[in-house]
């Protein structure tokens, strides 16, 4: 059979395909493509790929020797209805975001205090920023000791200054286990908001102060009307980090209280653990999962509508 | 004429048999082991492989170690690719969830075949690990909770002996509380604390293990006297919210009369607190003789591609290896000839390790707590909070049991 006219070597056919592959944009889209494939492969067998698959097993019932079978909404049901840990665990984790505010509030105070004229302030820097480094788990350990209510120094302090009576059991109470969880998460994360902010404050113009000084503005106005609005980008990328580190305390929680006493610490994080791999619910944890993916979800559009809407986004020139 | 694709097909055919023949031939029988936080016994384990595979050729025995809470991640992960450990060491009840998920070989048959082997055991513990009639784990070494007790405290709170009633520990408990003294502590988890509440003829689920029996008046009361006591502080508060280092170390530093604990706390206990000597440590049965067992067995999985071979060597271990398992760890093993042998040897030379070894050899029947359950985690997750609501003091107890009562039967409903 003869070959058809367009398809001959040279004919208009191989024309247009070379015309195709000629075009400047063609090249330079193949040429982003081969850039990002190796990103997307990662990103697609990393991240597409677990999160449909968790999706699926959320509404199976399934554990690793048997069958999967069609569950539909059960484990949601259950999550939503009967199970109490999920809300406790729930309402821990959003107490635990709740606290970045505070530990960012503190940051900034000791950040303004370093960026000051105070002697000695680089040091202070240092010691602020040590615990950051520090392993979580480190830091579990040394604060679960500093807690403990028979050689813990902080009861050793409270106790000879009179302050308590009887020792207080900070890990072993439903009242403070809680609080006691946050302040160590909160000192190790303490020295990376003050960097952060410190680099935020040290990159505001001199002379917008000078400028508002001459105006006989006074400090408060100049926080206000300067530093803050300044130090917008800093402080969301504090909020987030905060928003990230309070779905990923597991390794603090596991360490310091492993989510007890009861479930008085448990975090959505721990709790899906537990459920895999303490109790073999890989299904129930899935549904536990997709619950938080989606309350990260939630919580990162609010972040970037407090952000103006645009935060990540590159800025077009 | 021979092409040249032939030439090379049949080169490359005669390379490859030629590299795999000697590959098939030798290709060792392979076994994995995979023990509970035992790598202090490195030596003795590498003794026993090598003795093993000295008599059979071509036999390999990976072993691995791995830390409790490591264990049940390490095992699940393994099974759902597909390349569990032939053998495994679990401890308390978790040999039964895998077996209820299919993960353990059934060994009742080979039990059967072998006689020998399975009349080598303690009967109680042996049947510790029958789920739904069938047997799935041996008993490598074997533990179950029994009372010990500061004899100082006890003479100073003019205290005779041991208590052999529930009325009577708590009162004991309180006699010995006073500023930063404790009268009892118990450890809590895997139903460690459950003798509290045999000894008073409370059980949490039928016979049937189909529906909770645990909200009871009796059961109410009980609980309530618990969490009064906890208050007071005659219970110590850490026995409802430590598990192993923080109850062990408060009974170690010499202040608390009473720990309820299974034999391996002695150890701790032993190495934190000097004041621990056969004169100041007392050994005793909790009241009623009730305990509840935290053994350790062995297993093979069922996907295992050597299970006579696997076998063989649970066999091995469990009885060769066991002597050198008690001599060295100074436990008991719960079979019966090494045993036997071991404490005689025992009440010689060490008679504190002696007595409190021999608690665990006697009342065997007596053992509670270890309902055998295929989820038996799940139950407890849904019992333990309320009941440590109670204790804690954020809850009344009838309420607490009621809810738990819910939890439990809709946890049992689940499967």
């Amino acid at each position: 059979m003869m070959p058809a006219a367009g398809d001959a070597p040279g004919g208009p056919a191989a024309e247009r395909r070379d015309g195709w592959w000629q075009r400047k944009r063609t090249r330079e889209l193949a040429l982003v493509a081969c850039f990002l494939l190796p990103s997307l492969v990662v990103f697609f067998l990393y991240r597409v790929l677990p999160l449909g698959w968790n999706l699926l097993l959320s509404v199976q019932y399934w554990s690793p020797l048997k069958p999967a079978r069609w569950a539909g909404l059960d484990h949601y049901e259950e999550m939503l209805l009967y199970d109490d840990v999920f809300w406790q665990s729930l309402t821990n984790t959003l107490i635990f975001i709740g606290a970045a505010p505070f530990a960012i509030a503190l940051a900034l105070g000791i950040a303004l205090l370093v960026n000051s004229d105070l002697k000695g302030a680089a040091v202070y820097r240092s010691i602020v920023f040590l615990s950051y480094p520090l392993m979580t788990v480190a830091v579990g350990i040394i604060w679960r000791w500093m807690y403990d209510e028979r050689g813990g120094i902080i009861n050793f302090a409270l106790r000879e200054s009179g302050l308590v009576a009887k020792p207080i059991p900070f890990l072993q109470s439903f009242e403070w286990a809680l609080p006691s969880v946050i302040v160590a998460e909160v000192w190790q994360v303490l020295g990376f908001y003050m960097i952060i902010i410190l680099t935020g404050l040290q990159s505001i113009p001199q002379h917008l102060y000078e400028a508002a000084s001459i105006d006989g503005a006074p400090r408060w106005a100049q926080f206000w009307r300067i530093t803050l609005p300044m130090l917008k980008p800093s402080l969301f990328l504090c909020a987030v980090v905060g928003i990230l580190n309070s779905f990923t305390s597991f390794d603090l929680v596991y360490i310091m209280t492993n989510g007890g006493p009861g479930h008085a610490t448990e975090l959505l994080i721990t709790y899906i653990y537990k459920s895999g791999f303490g109790q073999t619910k890989f299904d129930y944890a899935a549904a536990l999962t997709v619950a938080q993916f989606i309350l990260l979800l939630a919580l990162t559009y609010l972040a970037n509508r407090a952000a103006g809407g645009n935060a990540g986004s590159l800025e077009r020139r | 004429m021979i092409s040249r694709r032939t030439l090379l097909k049949s080169g490359a055919g005669a390379v490859a048999a030629t590299l795999a023949a000697p590959a098939i031939a030798q290709a060792p029988k392979k076994i994995s082991f995979l023990t509970w936080n035992i790598i202090d016994q490195e030596p003795m384990i590498r003794g026993w492989i090598a003795r093993f595979v000295k008599d059979r050729p071509g036999v390999e025995v990976e072993w691995l170690d791995k830390k409790g809470p490591e264990i049940p991640v390490f095992y699940q992960t393994q099974l759902v690719a597909g390349t569990p450990p032939d053998i495994i060491n679990t401890q308390g009840a978790l040999g039964l969830e895998y077996a209820a998920q299919g993960a353990l070989l059934d060994l009742t048959p080979r039990l059967k075949a072998d006689a020998a082997v399975g009349s080598r055991f303690n009967a109680d513990y042996l049947s510790n690990w029958a789920y739904e009639g069938n047997n799935y784990l041996l008993p490598f070494y074997i533990t179950k909770t029994l009372l010990f007790y500061n004899k100082p405290m006890f003479q100073k709170a003019g205290l005779s002996g041991p208590p052999q009633s529930f009325d009577a520990l708590i009162d004991a408990a309180q006699k010995m509380t006073s500023g930063d003294a404790s009268g009892f502590l118990t450890l809590n988890f895997d139903w460690l604390y459950w003798p509290l509440y045999a000894t008073n003829g409370i059980d949490l689920l039928s016979k049937d293990l189909t529906k909770p029996t645990f909200n009871t008046p009796k059961a109410i009361e009980v609980t309530d006297r618990l969490a009064k006591a906890t208050e007071a502080g005659a219970i110590n508060k850490i026995s409802w919210t430590g598990r192993w280092v923080e109850p062990n170390g408060a009974f170690a530093a010499g202040n608390v009369g009473m720990l309820h604990a299974h034999s391996p706390a002695y150890f701790f206990v032993k190495g934190q607190g000097k004041w621990v000597t056969p004169e100041t440590l007392g050994v005793a049965h909790a009241p009623g003789g009730f305990a509840t067992p935290n053994s350790h067995g062995l297993g093979i999985s069922k996907a295992s591609k050597n299970p006579d071979l696997a076998w063989d060597f649970l066999k091995f271990v469990t009885n060769e290896g066991a002597q050198e398992l008690g001599v060295n760890r100074k436990l008991v093993t719960g079979n019966i000839a090494v045993d036997t042998k071991n404490l005689a040897d025992l009440e010689k030379s060490d008679p504190l390790v002696y007595s409190i070894l021999k608690t665990q050899l006697e009342h065997t029947d007596k053992m509670v707590g270890n309902w055998r359950l295929g989820n038996d985690s799940k139950v407890k997750e849904a019992f333990w909070p309320e009941l440590q609501n109670v204790l804690l003091g954020r809850k009344d107890a009838k309420t607490a049991l009621a809810d738990a009562e819910r939890k439990v039967a809709r946890e049992l409903k689940r499967g």
